[in-house]
């Protein structure tokens, strides 16, 4: 069995009176794709800032690598948050050099080889000297990845990497994911597409701030009793079942 | 000086440069502030008197509004937010800013004064370098006011709110138009709580008086208090966890 990256144990957060997050607990491999799925407003950013640390839980336990979610743990962590965060009258490039230096890719030589490689990865290496405030609602999405990964993280969160994304470039995103869980890094990755989740080593269906169902896209299928269920059936099938459970209660 | 310090910094001057608007405001109101000021006071001796005070005044007024409203839109942006889940400290971002702003202060404090003491023939009788130490320790206080308060409005317009309230009853208060000791008691022991009235006291004693920074050093102290003050506060908003 893999080692694992992420350990979070009875987890419970509130906005005010609101349980954004509800008395959760997960385990997370090292080394695999991990996909985060529920409808909106189900608690998926919320358990994804408290991960990162940007939230502080009311109750509970989060591990990562071995440590608690702080500071000084930020290094080994890469974050996209759900919107892009980005300095809109900065270039794609210097936007990408700023979080490089920010996590310490101090080597002038090394950093700008490195910069140069994201922003061809994420396809925007014609727009490199264009201000992110003239960059389409996709671009700007790729330019937040870029600033996710520039440091080679082994623990990385993204938050609906590929909202906005045309499918050629949702395609080679998932490639590039891919390579990097089989160098090792662990990607947590929220969803609401289907797509996005059958490319999940492993799945957790979130209701309420809670995990509803958890499991391989192949096992999630499996139970609901149809043999061509989608996971989109799978999807629809343990909120359904949720709601029945919750009306039964 | 910690490098992501002066990562920030650069990133700050660099967004500063391309916001030509801005660029603008720091330098054309001031001169035309100055210019109204010298226009419409024939009398050279209230000249004197009002235009050092007009320095201490603009750094205030534009360091509290520009890290105020730069640290809204951090906020509301999620950069801020961005960043506080990067290896950065408080202090590297407070830091950051006052390093940025502060070198467009400076700049601006330079403009204002060249202008003034050539063009308007202000009287000077001290050193520039010791106007722009003590222009700084204004500046630091400023800026951590804005970053504190930008906690405080939602919008860019309710950070404007905060200007009749915070700055202008200290221009008026800090003997900008009219000694402070001539002003009821009441008035007076209110104005000694408030920073700009140390900051317009010390700037004059330091360019009309030929006094040095050693002289004013009970101005001094209590702006670098408050500047220490402040910088903790500032620091304090910018908690990771807060910014729910
Ligand atoms: N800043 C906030 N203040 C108050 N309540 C919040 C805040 N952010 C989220 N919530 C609430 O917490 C709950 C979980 O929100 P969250 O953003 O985690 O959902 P999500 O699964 O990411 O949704 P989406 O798919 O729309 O991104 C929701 O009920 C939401 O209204
Ligand atoms: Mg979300």
């Amino acid at each position: 069995m893999n080692d694992v990256a992420i350990t979070v144990k009875n987890l419970v957060f509130n906005f005010g009176r609101l349980r954004a997050v509800d008395d959760l607990s997960l385990e997370i491999s090292a080394g695999t794709s991990f996909g985060l799925l529920g409808p909106n407003g189900s608690g998926k950013t919320t358990l994804i800032r408290l991960m990162v640390g940007l939230l502080k839980p009311a109750s509970g336990n989060i591990s990562c690598l071995g440590k608690p979610p702080t500071p000084s743990n930020a290094r080994n962590v890469g974050y996209m948050p759900q919107l892009p965060a980005l300095y809109a009258e900065l270039t794609v490039q210097q936007n990408i050099d700023f979080f490089a230096r920010i996590y310490g890719l101090r080597d002038k030589k090394k950093r700008t080889q490195r910069v140069d490689e994201v922003i061809k990865l994420v396809d925007l290496y014609s727009k490199r000297k264009t201000q992110v405030m003239k960059l389409s609602g996709g671009m700007k999405q790729r330019v937040s990845l870029g600033c996710a990964i520039i440091h080679q993280p082994p623990l990385i969160f993204l938050d609906e990497p590929t909202v906005g994304l045309d499918p050629e470039l949702r395609a080679r995103f998932w490639d590039y994911f891919e390579s990097l869980t089989r160098s090792g890094s662990t990607i947590i990755v929220s969803s609401h597409t289907m797509d996005d989740a059958a490319h999940c080593q492993k799945l957790a269906f979130l209701r309420g701030g809670r995990v509803i169902a958890l499991g391989s896209p192949a096992e999630l299928r499996a139970a609901t009793g149809t043999a061509e269920a989608t996971m989109e059936d799978a999807f629809l099938y343990y909120i359904k079942r949720g709601e029945v459970k919750e009306n039964a209660a | 000086m910690p490098r992501n310090m002066l990562t920030i910094a650069n990133r700050i001057i660099n967004q500063l440069i391309r916001d030509r608007r801005t660029i603008g405001l720091l330098v054309f109101v001031p001169l035309v502030i100055a210019s109204l000021v010298g226009v419409s006071i024939p009398d050279k001796a209230l000249l004197d008197y009002i235009a050092p005070a007009i320095l201490a005044t603009l750094i205030l007024f534009f360091g509290f509004l520009l890290t105020g409203i730069s640290f809204l839109r951090e906020r509301s942006q999620g950069t801020l937010e961005r960043l506080l889940a990067a290896p950065v400290s408080r202090l590297d971002i407070v830091g950051g800013y006052l390093f940025g702003f502060l070198l467009f202060a400076l700049l601006q404090t330079m403009i204002i004064f060249f202008y003034m003491v050539y063009l308007l023939e202000v009287s000077f009788r001290g050193e520039l370098w010791q106007i722009l130490v003590f222009q700084v320790l204004i500046g630091i206080g400023a800026v951590c006011l804005g970053t504190f308060f930008s906690v405080f409005a939602r919008n860019e317009f309710q950070m404007m709110q905060f200007i009749p309230l915070i700055i202008v009853p200290q221009i008026f208060l800090c003997g900008l138009l009219w000694p402070v000791s001539q002003m009821p008691d009441y008035l007076q022991w209110i104005a000694k709580f408030l920073p700009l009235t140390y900051g317009v006291d010390g700037i004059r004693t330091l360019m009309l008086q030929g006094q040095n920074l050693l002289d004013i050093g009970r101005e001094v102290i209590i702006l670098a208090a408050y500047a220490v003050g402040l910088l903790i506060l500032a620091a304090l908003t910018l908690r990771r966890g807060t910014s729910a």
